[in-house]
């Protein structure tokens, strides 16, 4: 029943909630009761179950990458309940509902084992939390809203198709079925990527990625934790579902994702340094570092790492820059609320989390990097030492981006007050909740450890001097780069009020093109029948209202209305189909 | 075959009997009317329901009257009849309470409620039809019987959508008589689920029986409003709530989409239907109707007429279901009979209740209007989102058969035309779900008349949430037996024993 539980009660909550007249004081804690089953379960060891009146058989089980997920997104959850339970002000009922609802989906598509129990929870975290994208109701986030929803739809209808298609090959609905029938299917390498795209959209994948840094940032700073630091994840556990890791040799898509992530991984740098906004900053360093993992993942399909070592990596990979990442996101709201002797604190925080994701020495991000170093090595692939050079420029590059971040919270004016926010504190408990777990004994398998530290003992492999300086250089590195501009006028060209690449980069560069395509036109011929394009979907409208497609529309039904002429056209329709297609 | 059983004729009869009296009644006996109404509808409940449990326990029903040697009026239950009258028998009541509310006050209810008795009364007959002749007779009692339903408010605009009614529905009847007689001059009474007495003849009269499966066919897709028959549909909209509700959810449209699944499965069979490459026509057809349906609902404002045109394309997904081959489509097929009809009917609810209570017919008018009536709208939003093909909602389990059995096939083009659809499902429901959630509503906006505690009339409330409630069930508790999907399968499943 825990396993049930798990999802229910944050549903049930998301319902009651909006049936009682709440006040904030409470909603906060009851989320954050009813994330408890879920960190129960990922804590605790629990035989799967099967539950024959769910869906169509629901199963719940766990295996080690997903309860790693789990732990890291239960975590999240919680702190985020706690966090929004004091930060929310405006529409809290409907922030419940949206809030609860994700919750649900997120903490339900990891516990599950079977493929309509995975769908039914992906879609309902994806489709929920288009309410906290939207929550401020304001121009901005209408049109992320807008974009987020017109993106994930084009990836639900990827991601069926790949689950319907590995369904089938698989003959059964086991999640865990999949990987094995696409391994052995010929065109398994067509329905992975038919899944690479669609989960893709909710990674941030090159190229289906640019709805995030619109989306992410304008929901509400508890809903864009989670949303860059657990529910972003969901589309990675996608993938992990469909990826024949250790099965197959596919070279090409191996090739295919590292370039992918590795091209994210610098290039999401370079638009993020461009930004003004910090939470937008962080949105691309989501989409690096997923970047990184998406090349992680690439990896195992290569054909010599073994899934038992490749996943769990994976997964310790993402709860270090999960708990990092969202301790940073909800780390933007406390620069203008948080006054006297707790800045300390809050600046310790920050600058932990922001190590933690450059990957810095004695932090959970060095250990997680190096299961990328250390895979990477061992891919026999074309390419694969430029990207273990790429692998470094990346933590200098990451150090740089999140430094920016960190000068962006400095610019925020403190407040007069000395007395610390109440959501302070949930905050705290996150910084503790940071990747260090990812060296526990209990998350991390013990033929990871040994494989990535050569048989070395953990201890031994964390304070040689050799890892130290590996790791600290490019951070090193990267900090100094970003002082030397603040000390140099002539390096010194960041922007300071608009972003010099807007949000959403090539997708908004799209756009603009067209427009000034379209200007440009209008100066040259202003009577030229293109301009008819300059909205395309106004112009689609106007077609669709205008009066002369209604009168031809209703022309043709009037015609169809007309039983002789219809129905003798239908008879020999299908007569006529029956005799080609025979 | 022999008389078994009266109950399936009890269970026609128990809203013939209501309707009969319901016209010697005066218009303004209300109350007995309306005790006449609930008893009819809740005792056709409760007998489906001792029949569903006999039928469970492995009892047969039959009631046999013969007209002549050969010929004879045959009720009898069998898995998919037992299925589609369940169908009826709730949405049926569940209607009656909303018409009730819905025509509180308007004139010729007398009128109304006899022939809305009358069309149910049509509908589980159909259900229960044992053979094609029974089957005939009641399809065009329901075509009678839902005339006056369609021109009840007697306006100009009404009598015209009646007489276009009229003509397809009449015009498509003929045809299928020709058919039905064709058939029975060649093989006889055909008793449904007997497949073996056209495989016999098949050698012989190959091009005769070939002729009349698609003249059949042609007549059928009158009523399951596939393109280019469908015309009628979006025409007689201008029908009261709750006659539309029941008109896209059991009554005309299903009838014609059930006698599609009749003819390929119990009449041709299948197997023969598939070698014969009867189905592929049907395929393409159904495909077309579903993406066209789609496409024309997204150019609608007006509300009734964008679920109209979603209904000729759900229709569709049930003719293309059977035109498919194997054991998952056509557990899909069936299954869409059943939650079309959940969720189609709680969405023409939801129009109603929207223009009952503050006058708005136009999508365009619906800014907030869940803040407004959040009972009903929510109620819309499980409907839309189950059209959709979103899960947990019914509309996702009979994709997920149909999507698994198309590629089962190896027709994969369906799958494309089946998310092709749900794209375009979410292009046009979507914008309603989020103009009533997400956008403000008009600050001096009232409803048309004093509507007490509730966001609106507690009759119409009602029905809408059981119906959505109904939506949801069918999908989380799919597996469950007993349900819609459980029945699907056993019924596809015999379909294909060797």
């Amino acid at each position: 029943m825990i396993w049930l539980a798990v999802i229910v009660l944050p549903l049930l909550l998301a319902f009651l909630l909006l049936r009682l007249e709440s006040s904030q004081r409470i909603s906060g804690p009851l989320f954050f009761v009813a994330t408890l089953p879920a960190l129960i379960v990922a804590l605790g060891d629990f035989e799967g179950i099967r539950i024959d009146w769910l869906l169509l058989e629901t199963h719940f089980d766990l295996d080690t990458p997903r309860r790693i997920l789990l732990i890291l997104t239960s975590i999240l959850w919680a702190t985020a309940s706690l966090f929004a339970g004091f930060y929310i002000k405006e529409r809290q009922r409907e922030f419940a509902v949206y809030f609860g609802g994700a919750m649900a989906g997120n903490f339900g598509l990891l516990i599950a084992a079977d493929v309509p129990g995975f769908y039914t929870f992906f879609a309902l975290m994806t489709f929920a939390s288009y309410g906290l994208v939207v929550h401020s109701r304001t121009k901005a986030a209408r049109r992320a809203g807008r974009i987020y929803l017109v993106m994930a739809i084009f990836g639900e209808l990827f991601l069926i198709t790949a689950l319907y298609l590995a369904v089938n090959r698989a003959d059964s609905f086991l999640l865990a079925d999949l990987g094995p029938a696409i391994a052995e299917d010929p065109y398994g390498v067509w329905i992975f990527l038919i899944g690479l795209i669609g989960f893709g959209v909710k990674v941030g994948a090159i190229p289906l990625y640019f709805w995030l840094p619109l989306a992410h940032p304008v929901a509400p700073t508890p809903a864009s934790a989670v949303l860059s630091g657990a529910m972003i994840k969901a589309g990675l556990v996608g993938w992990m579902h469909l990826a024949p890791v250790g099965l197959v040799e596919w070279p090409a898509i191996a090739l295919l994702m590292m370039v992918l992530g590795f091209t994210a991984a610098l290039g999401a740098v370079l638009v993020g340094l461009a930004q003004v906004d910090p939470k937008t900053n962080l949105a691309y360093s989501s989409i690096s570092q997923m970047g990184l993992m998406t090349a992680l993942l690439g990896m195992g399909m290569s054909g010599n790492i073994p899934p038992e070592l490749l996943l769990p990596a994976l997964a310790l990979y993402a709860f270090n820059h999960g708990t990092a990442k969202a301790l940073l996101f909800l780390g933007t709201a406390l620069p203008g609320a948080v006054g006297g002797i707790w800045r300390i604190v809050m600046w310790a925080g920050l600058v932990i989390g922001v190590l933690a994701i450059a990957g810095a020495p004695l932090t959970g991000g060095l250990w997680t990097k190096y299961f990328l170093k250390t895979f990477l090595g061992e891919v026999a692939l074309p390419g694969s030492a430029l990207m273990l050079q790429l692998l470094t420029i990346s933590a200098i590059a990451t150090t740089l981006l999140l430094g920016r971040f960190l000068f962006l919270l400095g610019r925020i004016k403190a407040p007069e007050t000395k007395n610390p926010p109440p959501y302070l504190f949930p905050w705290i408990i996150l910084i503790f909740a940071g990747g260090w777990w990812t060296l526990n004994s209990v998350l991390l398998p013990f033929e990871l450890a040994d494989h990535v530290t050569k048989g070395n003992s953990l201890a031994h492999f964390f304070f040689s001097f050799g890892t130290i300086w590996d790791s600290f250089w490019p951070v090193a590195l990267g900090a100094a780069l970003l002082i030397a501009t603040q000390k140099w006028k002539v390096l010194n060209r960041w922007p300071t009020a608009e972003p010099i690449i807007p949000p959403g980069d090539f997708l908004v560069f799209l756009l603009n093109s067209w427009g000034s395509f379209i200007r440009m036109g209008k100066k040259l011929r202003p009577q030229s029948w293109f301009l008819h394009f300059e909205h395309p979907d106004r112009k689609l409208y106007g077609i669709v209202r205008g009066s002369r497609t209604k009168k031809f529309s209703l022309g043709a039904e009037d015609l169809l209305r007309r039983w002789e002429v219809v129905g003798i056209c239908f008879i020999l329709l299908f007569m006529i189909l029956f005799l080609i297609l025979r | 075959m022999e008389t078994t059983s009266y109950l399936p004729l009890l269970i026609v009869v128990s809203s013939l009997i209501p309707g009969m009296l319901i016209l010697l009644l005066r218009e303004e006996q209300i109350a007995l009317r309306t005790i006449l109404n609930l008893a009819g509808a809740v005792a056709k409940v409760a007998l489906i329901w001792w029949v569903f449990l006999g039928y469970m326990r492995g009892e047969e029903y039959t009631f046999v009257y013969a007209l002549s040697p050969n010929l004879s009026f045959t009720l009898k239950i069998d898995q998919l009849g037992i299925l589609f009258a369940t169908l009826s028998a709730i949405l049926w009541l569940v209607t009656t309470l909303y018409a009730i509310g819905y025509l509180e006050g308007g004139s010729n209810r007398r009128r109304f409620f006899a022939f809305f008795s009358l069309c149910v009364t049509a509908s589980t007959g159909i259900a229960m039809s044992g053979n094609l002749i029974t089957f005939f007779v009641f399809y065009e009692l329901l075509t009678l019987a839902t005339y006056p339903l369609v021109v009840h408010r007697g306006t100009e605009k009404a009598v015209k959508a009646g007489l276009t009614y009229l003509w397809y529905t009449i015009g498509g009847g003929s045809v299928l008589f020709l058919g039905v007689v064709g058939l029975f001059v060649i093989a006889g009474p055909m008793y449904f689920g007997d497949v073996d007495t056209i495989a016999g003849l098949m050698e012989e009269n190959k091009v005769i029986l070939t002729i009349l499966f698609f003249v059949i066919l042609t007549g059928l897709s009158v009523k399951a409003a596939i393109f280019p028959l469908h015309g009628w549909l979006p025409v007689s909209m201008v029908a009261p709530a709750p006659v539309s509700a029941l008109l896209h959810a059991v009554a005309v449209v299903k009838a014609g989409a059930f006698g599609i699944v009749r003819l390929v499965y119990d009449v041709y069979g299948i197997e023969l239907a598939d070698e014969m490459s009867f189905l592929t026509p049907l395929a393409i057809l159904a495909a077309f109707t579903i993406l066209y349906g789609s496409f024309r609902a997204l150019f609608q404002n007006d509300f009734k007429r964008r679920l109209a045109f979603s209904t000729v394309s759900q229709l569709s997904y049930i003719a293309l279901g059977v035109a498919i081959p194997g054991v998952l489509s056509s557990t899909g097929a069936i299954v869409h009979l059943v939650h079309q009809g959940l969720m189609k009917i709680t969405m023409f609810f939801v129009a109603g209740n929207i223009a009952e209570t503050y006058g708005y017919y136009k999508i365009s008018q619906l800014n907030g209007i869940g803040r407004l009536m959040p009972w009903t709208m929510t109620a819309f939003t499980v409907a839309a989102l189950g059209m959709i093909g979103l899960p947990p909602i019914a509309g996702f389990v009979s994709k997920w058969y149909l999507s698994l059995g198309a590629i089962e096939a190896g027709s994969y083009w369906v799958v494309f035309v089946l998310l092709g659809s749900s794209a375009l499902n979410a292009a046009y429901f979507l914008p309603i779900v989020y103009r009533a959630w997400f956008l403000e509503p008009d600050e001096n906006v009232k409803p048309l008349q004093k509507i007490g505690r509730f966001e609106t009339k507690l009759l119409l409330l009602v029905p809408v949430v059981i119906t959505a409630i109904l939506s949801l069930t069918a999908g989380i508790f799919a597996s469950v037996p007993g349900s819609p999907l459980f029945l699907a399968r056993e019924i596809a499943e015999k379909l294909y024993l060797p």
